[in-house]
């Protein structure tokens, strides 16, 4: 039997592997990886094609997906329902501010206004992209969708569903795939606060796949349900989009802020298809870094 | 030669581990199939083999990763180069050589590749990592060998240097 190459080989392929993950760390790895990446992105959707259909054939009888479809019905019905009544809740906030800001002007007549959000939603393009397959680390919680960069997706965008529940960032792209860090990834920090009560805080993500809402004032009162939504603040998200749900507030006397436990807008495990919002008005940082 | 074929193989398993093993869920972790059969191609054509198959099968998963790329390659390598050494052969028959190993293997690869993340300074948690995600893969791994040793062996034999042919 003979060997494929010889003793030094595998030393060779080791300093190579070295030097992959130092050029990827600078950046440099870049064009190599689309290139790699036209191989292995129509092999991925072919495959998870297959998957799926194969997941469908497995489900034999017709009550299972007679069930199945009514359950998608109700599940699309709530998903409309709960996003009727974030929007109306959302106007009933806006309203309160308006009239705020409404009475304040009133009681100031001196004083010149112009209205302004700290940053609009208003995204003009959403890429539709299929969730194709799981991030190959298991120490990571990504997904892989099937738009990149020829699609205009770039590294940073905000990934939401239908409902605009946030899904989490795009923090790798080839041209024809896109890698989404979930906010559930340990290392996702995402600026939130209570549509209700306007509390800030952030969300981060944890090893058991929790969302967690920190850095929250000892004197807010914070209660459970409350909905929570991105709060724009560093202005790398568009604003209002959906985290969750307070499930539970724990402060401790020791600590500096309260934390509070979010049940997921989103079932993270039955993700089908994302959109990717890849343009939404920014606050020009550029005018405070001259200032 | 084996790599014309060892390439699709482990370009299959690396899309497969994406699309489908990432929603298997057994006793509370998932096997990995990458890993697996870099492990016993080592087992059965050497070290040297192994880290050749690794690193194509590294370069596939970190094509699939939105981790920095190379994680998977060296990783794989490494574990390649190291499962077929040769004082594994003093672990006694290729079944105790294959059992001990994919398991140990399997640990081994998860704990580097912990490991080169710290150092790289992702977030992972040691104990628990080890716990909910390299020790149900190892233990998956360890039952799945006989398997994907059997198909290994069945692709060796028809892959194997025919006299008059060449090894890549």
């Amino acid at each position: 039997m003979r060997r494929e190459g010889g003793p030094w080989l595998a030393w060779v392929l080791l300093i190579l592997a070295l030097l992959l993950i130092a050029l990827s760390e600078s950046g440099a790895l870049g064009p190599l990886q689309d290139v790699l990446s036209y191989v292995v992105a129509p092999v991925e959707r072919g495959v998870s094609a297959v998957v799926r259909n194969l997941g469908l054939l497995t489900r034999s009888t017709r009550d299972v997906q007679a069930l199945q479809q009514r359950v998608s019905e109700l599940e699309t019905s709530l998903e409309a329902l709960v996003q009727e009544n974030f929007r109306l809740r959302e106007y009933q906030a806006e309203n309160e501010e308006l009239r705020r800001q409404l009475n304040y002007t009133q009681q100031n007549p001196t004083l010149g206004f112009v209205g302004a959000d700290v940053i609009q939603q208003g995204c003009t393009t959403f890429p539709c992209g299929d969730v194709v397959g799981e991030d190959t680390n298991p120490y990571l919680r990504y997904i892989v969708i099937n738009v990149g960069s020829r699609s205009g997706v770039a590294p940073g965008m905000p990934v939401v569903t239908g409902g605009a529940a946030m899904v989490g960032r795009i923090a790798r792209t080839s041209p024809n795939l896109s890698y989404v860090q979930l906010i559930n990834d340990p290392d996702s920090r995402v600026a939130a606060m209570l549509q209700q009560s306007r509390v800030m805080g952030v969300v981060d993500g944890s090893e058991e796949g929790q969302l967690l809402m920190t850095n929250i004032l000892p004197d807010e009162t914070v209660a459970e349900g409350e909905t929570v939504i991105t709060s724009s603040i560093g202005g790398l998200l568009p604003r209002n989009l959906i985290l969750g749900q307070i499930e539970s507030v724990s402060y401790g006397e020791a600590d500096l802020f309260q934390q509070a436990i979010v049940r997921p807008a989103v079932d993270f495990r039955r993700l089908e298809t994302v959109l990717v919002i890849t343009d939404f008005p920014q606050p020009d940082l550029g005018e405070l870094d001259a200032q | 030669m084996s790599l014309y074929f060892g390439i699709p193989i482990m370009l299959v398993a690396a899309v497969l581990q994406s699309v489908w093993l990432g929603n298997v869920h057994i006793l509370g972790g998932r096997p990995d199939l990458v890993l697996l059969l870099t492990i016993t191609w080592s087992i059965i054509r050497g070290g040297h083999e192994g880290a050749l198959w690794g690193f194509v099968g590294g370069v596939f998963c970190d094509l699939l990763s939105g981790s920095g790329f190379g994680l998977w390659t060296l990783t794989l390598t490494s574990v390649g180069l190291f499962v077929g050494q040769p004082w594994v052969h003093s672990l006694g028959p290729t079944v105790i050589r294959l059992a001990v190993m994919s398991a140990f293997g399997t640990l081994l690869g998860h704990i580097l590749l912990i490991v080169i993340m710290t150092l790289l300074g992702y977030s992972v948690n040691v104990g628990r990592a080890i716990q909910t995600v390299a020790g149900p893969a190892a233990l998956l791994n360890f039952l799945l060998s006989p398997f994907v040793f059997t198909f290994l062996v069945w692709f060796h034999r028809r892959s194997g240097p025919r006299p008059g042919g060449f090894a890549a």
